[in-house]
């Protein structure tokens, strides 16, 4: 009975973790009290009801909700990214996936130990979630599009657009297994595309964290203005920036405003939200900020505001890339009204799988210009 | 199972418990055994009421050697209020038929005379 005891008080101690901060006292309440219940059963009993107390103070139909969600959500990314067999760099696309599930599972138990945990604010709850989902979104969707990008079809007439759109002249100097994925990425381009992932999480686990004292007004203009961004850039770039202006979402359309309000806001809008942020910026009570911190918060609206609209850009562009690529009926929505031969659809797929590099141009170059923008705008 | 407006019949009865000696902190094993309920019980009743300000909970300054410390509790001024008008409340014969099980019945008599 005493290693029954024993163990129970260790598992309970173990499962205690998973409660809040300001909860976990009373679990140690119920346990030191243990102390005085008579040994045997009636004490068993008591620490059983102290495991019950965990369950019901842990939130755990909430966390464990959440965990099972983001179990389930990885699980199907992963599945969905996983390399087929006639996928040449298969090794490198199986380490993409399982590094990027213990960076999302591990950074976030890292931020925790050295930032604290994380804002009680919704705006910062959210911008968490959605830099999670757009990373799990991401994640297969470059993997159906680089697999597609670099298939060498097995038909001659196929294999010359493929060659053309891969930047070869003609087919001679075009080399590769037919019917394979071959000169996908290597691991030379992996890590930095890891760094880039550690460095959005990174950033965002910080800045929504409790150590990083970014307001929750400037979480809600940071990630406001990049949604706002990040939907424009969508509408103008669903499918690589190669395409003519918000085509196909509005075919026929030649002179753009969404294209003029897409520079405005990869320049003006960083800079905007970070003199609003700053300016909004107060202490507790309302205290007004010292003016390094009240730039601190502007700086970190306008480096979320273009790194919220990349991550959205991206993952939606992507995603809708890589969903044409597996669904005919998107082409041909895509491309209603018009006469699709098997070598046009595969000729605008190519040229579409391609054109996603852009995206990884924006996930690199946008909270930079964010960076630079808020600090003008800040100042 | 409302016996009392806001409290359950459980709670009334670790109410009534806390209330027999408003001033002195009490031990959770302690209150358990005047009230008959289970730590699984009792424990999430303490939190809530805590969360809502009707008690005060503290660590025992001075364990007792070879034990760890405990936590103590006591009903604050709001606690004390509510408490007293949820078990005069409960004593009148108007009450649910909830707040007439024993548990609350003896609660009551301790509190009310």
């Amino acid at each position: 009975m005493n290693r029954l005891n024993r163990a129970a008080a260790a598992a309970s101690r173990a499962a205690a973790s998973l409660l809040p901060a300001g909860r976990r006292d009373w679990v140690a309440a119920v346990w030191a009290e243990a102390h005085e219940v008579p040994p045997g059963l009636a004490r068993l009993a008591w620490r059983a009801g102290g495991a019950w107390v965990i369950a019901r103070e842990a939130l755990m139909p909430r966390r464990l909700g959440r965990a099972a969600l983001f179990a389930a959500a990885a699980g199907a990314a992963a599945w969905a990214a996983w390399p087929q067999p006639t996928v040449g760099h298969a090794a490198v696309s199986q380490f993409h996936v399982i590094a990027t599930l213990l960076l999302l599972v591990g950074l976030p138990l890292l931020a925790r130990r050295f930032f604290g945990p994380p804002s009680p604010s919704r705006a910062g709850r959210s911008l968490r979630v959605f830099c999670c989902a757009a990373i799990l979104a991401l994640m297969p969707a470059l993997a159906i599009v680089e697999a597609f990008a670099n298939l060498t079809p097995a038909q001659p007439a196929y294999r010359y657009a493929f060659c053309i759109a891969q930047g070869w002249s003609n087919v001679q100097g075009c080399t590769g297994v037919l019917g394979r994925s071959t000169g996908g990425p290597d691991w030379a381009g992996e890590i930095p595309l890891l760094l880039m992932t550690i460095a959005y999480l990174g950033v965002i686990l910080f800045l929504t964290s409790r150590r990083s004292r970014v307001t929750r007004g400037t979480l809600a203009i940071g990630t406001g203005t990049g949604l706002l961004f990040g939907m424009v850039m969508y509408v103008v770039a669903p499918l690589g920036l190669s395409s003519n202006a918000t085509d196909p979402w509005l075919p026929g359309s030649t002179a753009d405003p969404l294209v003029a309000l897409a520079w405005i806001l990869l320049f003006g809008g960083p800079a905007a939200a970070a003199v609003l942020a700053a300016r909004r910026a107060r202490g507790p009570g309302g205290a007004t900020l010292p003016r390094n911190v009240r730039i601190g918060q502007g700086i970190a609206a306008g480096v979320l505001a273009n790194g919220t609209a990349a991550l959205f850009v991206s993952a939606l562009g992507f995603g809708t890339t890589a969903l044409m690529l597996r669904s005919a009926w998107l082409l041909h929505w895509l491309n209603h009204g018009q006469h699709l031969t098997a070598i046009a659809a595969y000729r605008y797929e190519i040229g579409a799988g391609t054109d996603t590099n852009v995206y990884l141009f924006m996930l690199i170059w946008f909270p930079v210009i964010g960076l630079l923008m808020s600090a003008l705008g800040a100042a | 199972m409302r016996s009392s407006p806001g409290f359950s019949a459980q709670t009334l009865s670790v109410l009534a418990a806390l209330c027999d000696e408003p001033s002195q902190w009490q031990h959770g094993y302690a209150l358990a055994k005047q009230t008959g309920l289970k730590s699984g019980t009792l424990y999430p009743i303490l939190i809530r009421l805590a969360d809502r300000g009707l008690v005060e909970a503290c660590w025992q300054d001075e364990p007792e050697p070879g034990r760890p410390r405990r936590h103590l509790y006591r009903l604050t001024a709001a606690g004390l209020a509510s408490a007293t008008q949820a078990l005069a409340s409960a004593a009148r014969p108007a009450a649910t038929k909830a707040a007439r099980t024993p548990v609350v019945r003896g609660a009551v008599a301790r509190v009310a005379p």
